[in-house]
This record gives C-alpha cells, structure tokens and sequence, in this order.
C-alpha cells in the first residue's frame, strides 16, 4: 500500500509539471509564437493610457522581458523554493509553494488561492455527502421496486435534476428561501467560527448542487443494482438462505458501487478545483469564482496557479479511489 | 489622456473663470438645496430621507472586483465616489443633488487653486489640523508624497496619469524604485511651508482644479506607505483622512468601515459619518445584489450600474418600489465611431448616420429604461456646456431615415452602397447587439458591413485604438463608450476629437478627427476669458463633430437605481452618475 502510495504520489508531481508546462506554453508560448511581444503583454497591466516608460517598468518588474524559459524556470523554483516579489516599498517573501504574484492584484497568487479553498471544500464536500446518500439510496430502492410509482417518481425527478441547470435551481432555491420567506441566508461563515451557521448558510447550496449530481447517481445506482441482482452469485446467495438485506447490501451494492465510486471521485475532485456555476450563482467567495475573476482580469499567474490546484485537486481524488477500490472490492488489489 | 498644449494666458484666464465657476453657485438645473419625499426620480434632483441620524450597519453590495482600493490606483467613478469615505483630496464636488453637483468645491485645501506664472503654477494652501487615522496632522509633504506614489506605475497601474502628463519632471520613476535616492524626490511639486504645496506644470492647464479633485491629491505619509501597508499592501489598509477607516479587508471579498475618531466634520464639510459601521461585500452576483437591496439585505449597490431586467421589471410595475427608485441619465455616451480615415468623404459618413435605426440601437442596450435615452450630440445632458441639437433625425425619425441616407449615397458617388468592418467589444454588455443592429439597418440602403469582434481588455491597446490596425482591416465604424473624467466639455470632448489626441496606440480619438475647426475651438476655449463664453464653445465643437459626422451617437447612458427605503440622504450626484455614496446614513 505504502509503495503504491509513494508510487501514485511521484506520478502526481511528473503530472503537474507537465500540466504547467503545457499550460504556461498555452499562455506565454503560444501568443509569443502568435507575434505577442512582452511590452504588448506588459501594456495590458499597467492602466488605461500608459507611456512607453511605464510599459518598460512594468515588463521588468514582472520579468516580461526575460527568456520564456527563465520565467517558467523561475515558476518552478517559486513552487519548490518560494519566491520574493517587490511590493514597492518592500520585498515580500512568498514561501514554497508560491504559485507566482498576481499581475492584477499585485500579491502573491498560493495566499489568494488558499483563501478560497475552505469555501470550495465547504461545498463541494457538503453537497457529496448529500448526494451520494442520497443518489445511491434512491438508485438503490428505484431498482428494487423497478415499474413502480415509486421507480417512475424517483427516475422523473432524477431526470429533472439533471436537466436543469445549477443557475436556475440555485436562483429559485435564493429567490424562495432567501428573499421571499427568509430561511436561509447564503453568506460563508468559517467552520471553526460557528460551525451551526456554517451549515445553516451552506444548506441550499448544498443542496441545489446535490440535486444535480444525486440525480445522475441514482441513475447509475439504479443501472448498476439491476444489472447486479440478475447475477448468478446473487442467485447463490440467495439459495444459500441469506437474508435479503445481506443480499442487497452486501453482495448487491457492493458491486454495483465500484463504478459509482469512479466517478465520485473525479466528480470530487473537479469540484474541489471549484464549483463555477454554484459559487458564482450563490456569490461564495470559492475557488470557482476566484477562476471566473482571475480569467475575466485576464490574471496568466492567477489562471495557472487555479489550474495546477485543480489538476492536484483531480489526481489526489483519483488516488484516494484506487486505494478505496481495494476495500470495497476484493477483485481488486493494489499491485 | 490629457496631451494638450496650451498657451498660458489663456490658461490662466480660463482658471480663473473655472474658479470663479466653482465658487458660484448653481450652474443650472437644480439649486441642490432642495429635499423630496420618495417618489420616482425623487432622488435625481432632491435629498431623499434628509438626516443627520447616526447609528447602524449598512451593508453595502458590489458585484464586480474594484481595481483597487488605494485611492491613487482607482479609475473607476464609483470608485472615486467611494473612496471619499476614507480619503480628503486637495478639491472635490460639492455634495448635492442634480447638477449642483459639478461644482468644485476645496475639500482638503482651503480653496481653490491660485494660478501664476499664465498658469503652468497653482498653489493650494491646505486647511490647518487635518488629521490622519493615527492622529498625526496632514502635513503639504504628505501631499507631495501622494502625488509621488501615482508615479509608481509598475506598482499601482491603475489610476490616471495626468501628473505624469503635466509635471515639469515627468520622468519620476516614483518613490519605490530607489527610495533613499527618490523619495520626495518630485522636483516639480514644492513645499514651501506645512500647509502649502505648490505644482509646477510643463505647460498652462487651465483644468487643473479638476485634476487635484481626482482622488490622487490624497495625503499619505511616507511612514505609512511602507511595510505591512506599503506599496501594493497599501490597498489592503490605506491611510485614512476621511470619515471612516478600514477596520477589515479580505481583498476583493469584504470591507469592513469603521468610523475614523480623528476626522473632523468641521474640516470635511462634503461627506459625513453616519453609520457606524458601512459593511462592502464584493463580487455579488448581480441578481442577488438586486434582491438584497429589496429584500433591505443590502442598503446600496455601489457600482451604480443599476438593477437587471428581472428587478428592473418587478420595480417598475410596483408602485411602491417604484417610488424608491431613479431613473437617470448617468453621463456616460453610448456611441459609435466613424472613421474619417477609412470613410473620408463626409456624405458616406452622413449617410450611415441617417441610416442608423436608433431604437434598435437603444435596444441592443436595454431600451429606454435600462439602456438609455436616444442621443443626438456627442456631449450628454449632465456636461457643462450641453446644449440640444439634432443634425441627422435621430429624434424626430428615430427608425432612420433611408431616403435621406440614400440621398447622401449619391452625394458621396456610392449611390449603390459600399462596404467596411464595424468593431466592436465581445464582451463589454450591449456592444455586440449593437453592432448588429447597426449592421441590418446599414444593409438597408446598401452599405454591406462585416462585424469584428475584440476583447475590451485589448480593444484600444491592440486594435481599434491602432489607427495603422483600423486602416488595414477597413474598419469604418467602432462602438464604444465614453464618460468623462471631468464634467465640463474639454473633459469630455477633447480626448475624442482633437487631433492632437491621436497616438498609435490606446487612441480614443478613434475617428481619426483633425478638423481644424474642432482644434481651433478647442484653442480659442481656452483663450476665452469669461466662463459663459468658454462654456459656449462646447457645444460650436459638439456641433462641428456631428457635422463631420464622425460619431454616431447611439444613447446617453440611463440606469434604474434603486434606493431601499431605511437610507437617508440619498441623492444623484451628476459627476458621479450614481448615488453620492459620502453623506449616506441609515434611519433610526
């Protein structure tokens, strides 16, 4: 398990570094390639109409004017070493792993990043707990009293849940429990300062996100469990005279949950890099609008960092899902 | 944006009738004075729920990142409407209602400034004790350093440059860059005494009171602008000489304002301190900044953009909330320019003025609420200097006039039409709309247009502000939008139209005008000795414009502003375009 681990762990890293490769190629090479000078770059930065003296001080400043690849080299030694940026006055030291200094916002870009992080966890952990109960657990009943009201009613909803989008079910939910009969109030508070409030102001994000992704998992639950329930050692077991509870839960979903877990684990992770439509819709300061913000800024260091993180955020969640493959099925085995 | 050389006599005379301007009183429309009950447009012209109650939490909303909080790195109007909470410029405008509200009034200095030497020197002597947030008297040095800092513009890009245009030593690489060598370093602003700071400018700037009444005339001590609040932190805590001061900020989240003890009303007569708290939370989506300010979640939006359509419609078909809202013209144009170079016979370009269909244009922004009011000038109502004209129907035949259009085809020898490419922002709201809608009624009398989009970041550094750009790729019209920096018609017309103004990149005079006429007027204004006479020029440049129909007005911009009911003081402020966010308290 450890060797797997460490293994899983190393290919994380080879992984970053080839995503920022390619996405510091995507935003430095590729326009350079395309006849962008680094003064062009550089006058995007620095105010509505600048004097070439200032452009030039500008491009020094953030080292525009250096070889690509001294930029992407001094990236790099920011994220193993840190990295220290004039703030004017001051030189500011940002520890390792310093993802490079907003052009925008002119700070360091990690500490702006992992301002937004327990937003995004708050959500995105939240609504999968809710909608992995919730969606298995409907799947799960949908398929054993399949042709029922029961089966149609959940599946219908399901449907809906998938057909509609975050930035509508998101405004009813604020226009109804919010403006009109004032339940909730969508505002963070940290978990540490008022862990009540917290829930409470997370709630219809919550679950309008969950609403989305319940219904997708109850129908691959659903999928799943019928599949699985018309296999032989279901049969088997059956004739064995086991209870049919043990049946279901743990011969029966047993199976059927690999695949969900899957794709809750990519799920998981792509959230865990932010939840765009959820965090711009209920204005959580995540890191989902950070990315809206940092790309409307046109922010090129701010835009990498969201997307190593969120590259990192994917990988680690696909690792944690291999190691859970190993305990939920006993085909599986860590080699 | 202001490169204009001016002969010092005449800036100095037209100083002095600037100043004689500010110090009077009206200058048409209402009298500021006046207070209403709340009705619909109540607040555009009269103080709504007037009162000097203290006490409560405001809560106020914004849906968009500010560029900076640091007052000498802000160029947006709300902006420079906001941060007079915790700011005290040598000048400011006078807070009242309507156009009263254009006036220049000394807001740190004690009046305003003395011009000599035919104006390339204005001194401002500055009101004794003054105070900072941490007791310390706001000396003229500190006023020199905050004109210093507006130099660092690899460190604080965004405000404006005009120091940087007009100072004698305008190569001042700003106190940051080597602060033992540079600092106080700026040669061409003096300090003679503590309470007298002097500008020494490379040319007469007959304006310059507007100038100092940009937010970067602030004070800030050399002290403060180091460490922890230093430079690109300063926006995090910025020195306070205002009524209230930062207690918190998560940066572009939320911003916490706290009364400021030191500040002193009798000092500061132009804004107030009301609340006791004023609570800004940032980066709202827009429907819920809306729903907030009628659900009494939030008191004001303070980007002053107005509310979206689904507010807008339940605003205004409820008597009630309709009552609590204003509809003004915000002084910002909608409009389109037409280039001289690219269409240079002036028929073809009257041509596509007759041809434009306005109110599909005022569509393509909102319609008549939300969009704005058709325009048929270049300068808007809430100008100095405006005055109403109509050269090409845009009034009395707002669908256009074809026949007209086809009329000025033939006149220019393209009796079958001819063709261009129209730019236009992709992502700046109204503008691709409006392209199109241009394009459909251009076709209409045979003048084929392509549409070419382009990212408002890059618009006028890249491509329509390129004049080498434009000609290549034949374009003959670009949308754009226009407010001035200040409110009079230099501030408002010269950036587009004098031909001075044209550069080859990040030009806004993007018609490519050099009339003659249009450069002389500008010259004769400011050889002009009286204020009436100069303000009368305006509109000879506004008219000779439309005459070389080298903009097509599309709409004066107008917003649908809601005021919830609990605010007092509640006011537009015509420079602004918005609610004057400096005198708002809560009710008791």
């Amino acid at each position: 398990m450890i060797t797997f681990i460490i293994r899983r762990l190393l290919a994380t890293v080879l992984l970053l570094i080839i995503v920022s490769m390619i996405t510091f190629a995507i935003f430095f090479l590729l326009p350079r390639l395309a006849g962008q000078t680094s003064y062009n770059l550089a006058a995007q930065y620095v105010g509505r109409n600048p004097i070439p003296s200032q452009i030039h001080a500008m491009e020094a400043r953030l080292g525009l004017n250096e070889p690509l690849q001294v930029q992407f080299g001094r990236f790099l030694k920011g994220i193993v070493a840190g990295e220290t940026y004039s703030s004017g006055p001051n030189r500011v030291h940002c520890p390792a792993p310093c993802l490079g200094y907003s052009w925008r916002n002119q700070q360091p870009v990690w500490p702006l990043l992992t301002s937004n992080i327990p937003v995004t966890l708050s959500l995105a952990v939240g609504a999968a707990v809710i909608w992995l109960v919730s969606g298995v657990a409907i799947g799960v009943v949908s398929a054993l009293r399949r042709g029922t009201i029961i089966d149609r009613l959940s599946m219908g909803t399901a449907l809906l849940g998938v057909s509609l989008p975050i930035f509508f079910t998101g405004a009813l939910a604020l226009l109804l429990f919010s403006f009109h009969w004032h339940i909730f109030n969508v505002q963070y508070v940290g978990i540490t300062q008022n862990p009540l409030l917290w829930a409470k102001n997370l709630i219809l994000p919550w679950v309008t996100l969950a609403f989305l992704y319940s219904a997708l998992y109850a129908r691959l639950t659903r999928a799943g469990m019928l599949e699985t329930m018309n296999e032989d050692y279901i049969r088997t077991a059956r004739a064995k005279g086991l209870p049919e509870r043990t049946v279901i839960l743990k011969h029966g979903l047993r199976a059927a949950l690999t695949p969900i877990l899957t794709i809750f684990g990519l799920d998981l992770g792509l959230l865990l890099g932010g939840a765009v439509l959820t965090e711009v819709t209920f204005s959580l300061h995540g890191l989902g609008l950070f990315t809206i913000q940092a790309i409307n800024n046109s922010d090129l260091p701010e835009i990498m960092g969201v997307v190593l993180l969120a590259s990192f955020f994917i990988v680690i969640a696909n690792m944690i899902v291999d190691i859970l493959y190993a305990a939920i099925d006993p085909r599986v085995r860590l080699q | 944006m202001i490169r204009r050389q001016i002969s010092g006599l005449a800036a100095l005379t037209a100083a002095g009738a600037l100043a004689l301007a500010a110090c009077g009183g009206s200058s048409g429309g209402s009298s500021g004075t006046g207070s209403g009950s709340s009705s619909y447009n109540a607040a555009v012209s009269s103080v709504v729920n007037p009162s000097s109650a203290k006490g409560g939490t405001m809560t106020w909303d914004l849906n968009v990142t500010p560029d900076s909080t640091d007052y000498q790195n802000t160029y947006y109007a709300y902006m420079w409407d906001f941060v007079r909470l915790y700011s005290m410029p040598l000048v400011t405008y006078k807070s009242c209602p309507g156009k009263c509200g254009l006036q220049l009034v000394p807001s740190l200095a004690t009046s305003l400034g003395t011009p000599s030497d035919g104006g390339r020197v204005w001194t401002y002597h500055l009101k004794p004790n003054v105070k900072f947030q941490n007791g310390h008297t706001v000396t003229s040095a500190d006023v020199k350093y905050g004109v210093e800092r507006t130099f660092a513009k690899s460190v604080l890009p965004a405000g404006p440059i005009y120091y940087q245009v007009l100072l004698q030593d305008n190569k001042y690489p700003g106190p940051y860059v080597d602060r033992a060598k540079n600092i106080m370093g700026l040669t061409s602003v003096t300090t003679p005494n503590p309470t007298t700071v002097v500008f020494h400018l490379n040319q007469p700037f007959a304006d310059f009171n507007y100038v100092v009444a940009i937010p970067q005339s602030t004070p800030v001590e050399p002290s403060w602008d180091t460490g922890a609040h230093g430079g690109a932190n300063f926006q995090l805590d910025p020195e306070s000489t205002g009524p209230y001061q930062f207690q918190s900020y998560t940066l572009n989240k939320q911003l916490t304002l706290v009364p400021n003890k030191y500040w002193n009303a009798a000092t500061d007569s132009q804004v107030k301190q009301l609340a006791s708290k004023i609570v800004v939370n940032m980066n709202v989506n827009q429907s819920t900044v809306d729903q907030n300010l009628l659900a009494g979640y939030a008191q004001m939006d303070i980007h002053g953009l107005g509310v979206q359509a689904a507010a807008k419609d339940k605003i205004l078909t409820s008597p009630s909330l309709k009552a609590d809202s204003d509809n003004p013209v915000n002084g910002f144009l909608r409009f389109a320019y037409i280039n001289t170079k690219v269409i240079p016979d002036v028929h073809c370009r009257e041509a596509i003025e007759y041809a434009a269909d306005k109110t599909t244009l005022q569509d393509a922004y909102g319609g008549p609420i939300v969009g704005g009011q058709i325009a048929s000038t270049v300068m808007p109502p809430t100008v100095l200097g405006y005055k109403s004209f109509d050269l090409y129907k845009a009034s009395s035949q707002p669908g256009g006039d074809v026949k007209d259009a086809k009329t000025q085809l033939q006149q220019c020898g393209k009796a079958g039409g001819f063709s261009f490419n129209i730019a236009y922002r992709t992502d700046t709201p109204g503008d691709p709309q409006a392209a199109t809608a241009l394009q459909a009624a251009l076709k209409n009398v045979g003048i084929n247009t392509t549409l070419q989009g382009f990212p408002t970041a890059k618009y006028y550094t890249n491509f329509a502000g390129v004049p080498a750009y434009v000609h290549s790729h034949d374009i003959g019209v670009a949308i754009g939008g226009w407010g001035a920096d200040w409110p009079d018609g230099y501030g408002f017309l010269y950036d587009l139209s004098d031909g001075q103004t044209i550069i080859p990149a990040g030009n806004t005079n993007i018609s490519e005008i050099n009339d003659p006429v249009v450069n002389s007027l500008f010259n004769q204004a400011t050889t002009t000795t009286n204020q009436s006479a100069t303000t009368a020029i305006w509109p000879k440049i506004d008219m000779q414009i439309m005459k070389d129909a080298a903009i097509l007005p599309i709409v004066y911009q107008k917003v649908l502003l809601y005021r919830p009911p609990n605010v007092t003081n509640v006011y537009m402020d015509d420079f602004y375009g918005m609610y004057n966010y400096a005198v708002l308290g809560l009710k008791k």
